[in-house]
């Protein structure tokens, strides 16, 4: 990336180490630390999702044969791409909205406020197995939901163990787990949005639905990109939740990209498993750069 | 430039200098071994013993669960950071061995186990299962094959005897089953249903481990009949995540029947004491082609990269020392593998929680016909593409025929890599 303007002025690079000799010393560490444990590791496995390798024996080339064989032969990796999208899809439509509706109805004088703040925070705090571990007991044949159902007269319901909504019994997890975090968020954005432009519009005869759109989300917007953007990216790793509450069956309903990455990985087959995250940083980079396009040239201008 | 590397040479030297202390060393020996047994795990006693007959040595045991050890080994193996010994179930073994991770006992061992040829210490059928390609890759520490067990007290209280083949299974099982109590227990993975199809003639792979049969008429009539267990004759519960811990299906009276393997006897004790009288264990119900089991069990190896192999295989024979080669049966409930070890008296006592009956010769009968899954380096695919054809069937979204054919295509592919 800053091989550009390096070469243009390469004597300057030179004398720069000179110059800032402990500046460069100070970044030394980290810089390193980078290099050794991501960029290193990223660039053998990207010579790896070239090869046969399982992790013990020496890997052989086989080309473009992994990539092939991912994106037009295996259909289990077709369905976890799927899997992935609806689960993106179900957890970044429900996520943010409400992560900013409560953080509308916190930013209220009601009484409590950093009780409630905490209180929709603290999953968000804690770790996804221990979640996922509980949500799998309230998933139960004999949970908290399916008894609260029963006492309400319904049929009890499989969540996890029926393919046709296994995974949205995840997503819904997820979701909640996951939405304090953009509460919270919103609420310390919402708390920046100047009052006098909300007296402004009310002067102007405009009402709280009107003020919301016209006021609040403009001043929230790169707040909320920021949020879609980790939001999406967090996302598409879905891992944690499926390998607890699933280990990505029935039938493949709930296996992810990554989840799927590691089943390849337990397998030994390492190349393999390297093409999957090899693709899977592709779509992350297209989508970065995608939101970037879409909502962050605004913000420079 | 020249000040800040003083300190790298230094550090340099100095690491040079621990490497070669590390290898010319020959004082006390800290082994790691992984352990997937869990809370029952006889390996702590032995390891104990050991110590004190060996004071230079320290075991240091990390225990793991079954599925934490199957995905941490791998790793480590792949990793090149391995322990120096680790419990693993037989069935992980042949992908381990295609790739030459696992040293080979037969050289370290000189080909002697405590003193006796390892050929004299073990059943044919154990033999066979601890070679790969001609290398003894692992030494059997407990087997696994599976009877059946039932709640006897209800057995007596109805009126009714185990069942001796599928089709008073399908009676006994209606007749034990009240609502959605006292139900035969299935598992939608490859270890159950192969009891099945083992029993009716079929097999999950042909001769030359080149191609999935595990679709043949034998195979699909016998998980036909398996599924049809819950499917048509209702008398079945099928055990998947959603239903809690198997022991708390025991325990609460959804189970009343099951097929499972030695351990089990352990964990019945150990996880619902309150219970002893009321289970007692069978032979399993035989198919057309009579009695059959997978065979499997737990094997002792020393990953090929190892640091301490020979401290390591000290401690494996001290595993099948007379004194402590009951330990499988004595802490965790298990059948231990070695002959010697299956005829000391302690096996054949009579077992107060089994209703006074001696339930491992029951194990002991099934080993006779029991087979091992193929050894082939695919196996973890094979068996996942299987379990997914099981939960296919039993979910109802597929024919067994369709579903076995499409999981033996993928088997024949991953066969094929």
């Amino acid at each position: 990336m800053n091989k550009g303007p390096a070469k243009k002025k390469q004597g300057g690079f030179l004398r720069g180490i000179h110059k800032y000799g402990t500046a460069y010393l100070l970044i030394a560490p980290p810089l390193l630390s980078i290099l050794i444990f991501l960029v290193g590791p990223m660039l053998v496995s990207l010579y790896w999702s070239f090869t046969d390798y399982s992790g013990i024996s020496a890997p052989v080339w086989i080309g473009l044969k992994n990539y092939h064989d991912l994106l037009f032969k295996d259909k289990i990796f077709g369905q976890a791409m799927w899997n992935t999208v609806a689960f993106v899809l179900i957890g970044e439509g429900a996520g943010p909205v409400l992560g900013m509706l409560t953080a509308l109805m916190l930013n209220q004088d009601v009484k409590g406020r950093s009780f409630f703040r905490t209180c929709y925070f603290l999953p968000q705090m804690t770790s996804f197995v221990v979640i996922s571990t509980v949500w799998k007991m309230l998933y139960s044949g004999n949970g908290l939901f399916n008894e609260l159902l029963g006492f309400l007269g319904a049929a009890p319901v499989n969540w996890l163990g029926d393919p046709n909504h296994a995974l949205l019994s995840v997503a819904i997890a997820s979701i909640w787990q996951g939405f304090g975090f953009e509460t919270v968020l919103f609420l310390a954005a919402l708390q920046g949005v100047p009052k006098e432009l909300h007296e402004a519009a009310m002067m102007d005869g405009a009402g709280p639905l009107r003020r919301f759109f016209a006021v609040t989300l403009p001043a929230l917007k790169p707040v909320v990109v920021y949020a879609y953007i980790v939001g999406v990216i967090g996302s598409f790793q879905l891992y944690d939740q499926v390998y607890v509450m699933t280990y990505g069956g029935p039938m493949h309903s709930t296996t992810s990209i990554v989840l799927y990455l590691f089943t390849k990985f337990r397998d030994l087959r390492l190349g393999y498993a390297s093409a999957i995250s090899y693709i899977l940083f592709v779509i992350l980079v297209l989508l970065s750069w995608l939101q970037w396009r879409l909502f962050g040239k605004e913000e420079e201008a | 430039m020249r000040k800040f590397l003083l300190p790298v040479v230094l550090v340099l030297a100095f690491s040079l200098l621990a490497v070669s202390c590390g290898k010319k060393a020959e004082g006390p020996v800290t082994l790691t071994v992984w352990d997937y047994y869990g809370e029952s795990t006889p390996l702590k006693s032995v390891a104990e013993d050991f110590m004190k007959a060996n004071p230079n040595i320290t075991v240091n045991i990390e225990e793991l669960g079954w599925q934490a050890m199957n995905d941490k080994l791998d790793v480590a193996l792949a990793g090149g950071t391995p322990p120096d010994m680790a419990t693993v179930d037989m069935t992980w073994l042949p992908k381990l061995a295609s790739l030459g991770a696992l040293s080979d006992l037969d050289k370290l061992s000189g080909g002697k186990l405590n003193g006796k040829p390892i050929s004299d210490c073990y059943s044919a059928g154990a033999l066979n299962a601890m070679k790969y390609q001609g290398r003894t890759i692992t030494m059997m520490y407990d087997f696994d094959v599976y009877c059946l067990y039932y709640r006897a007290d209800l057995f007596e209280k109805k009126g009714l005897t185990p069942p001796k083949t599928w089709d008073e299974l399908v009676e006994v099982a209606g007749k034990l089953k009240e609502g959605d109590k006292y139900r035969y227990s299935m598992q939608p993975d490859a270890f159950h249903p192969t009891q099945f199809i083992y029993e009716n003639g079929g097999s999950l792979l042909n001769s030359d481990n080149t191609k999935a049969v595990f679709n043949s008429p034998e195979a699909v009539e016998a998980v036909q009949f398996y599924s049809d267990l819950l499917l048509k004759h209702d008398v079945a519960i099928e055990w998947t995540v959603d239903k809690g811990a198997f022991i708390q299906g025991i325990k609460d009276g959804r189970i009343g029947m099951f097929s499972d393997g030695p351990y089990m006897m352990g964990v019945l004790k150990t996880g619902a004491p309150e219970m002893s009288g009321m289970w007692k264990v069978a032979p399993h119900p035989v198919g057309k082609a009579g009695a059959g089991s997978y065979l499997g069990g737990t094997g002792l190896i020393v990953p090929e990269k190892a640091e301490h192999k020979d401290a390591a295989w000290k401690f494996i024979q001290f595993c099948f020392d007379e004194k402590e080669m009951t330990a499988p049966f004595t802490k965790a409930g298990a059948s231990p593998a070695l002959t010697a070890a299956l005829e000391a008296p302690e096996l054949s006592a009579p077992d107060s929680y089994f209703g006074g009956e001696n339930a491992f010769a029951c194990f002991l009968e099934a080993m006779n016909t029991a087979k091992p899954f193929p050894y082939v380096r695919s196996w973890d695919e094979i068996s996942g593409y299987f379990g997914t054809a099981m939960e296919q069937i039993l979910l109802g979204k597929s024919s067994v025929k369709d579903a076995l054919d499409e999981a033996a295509a993928k088997a024949d592919e991953a066969l094929a890599k």
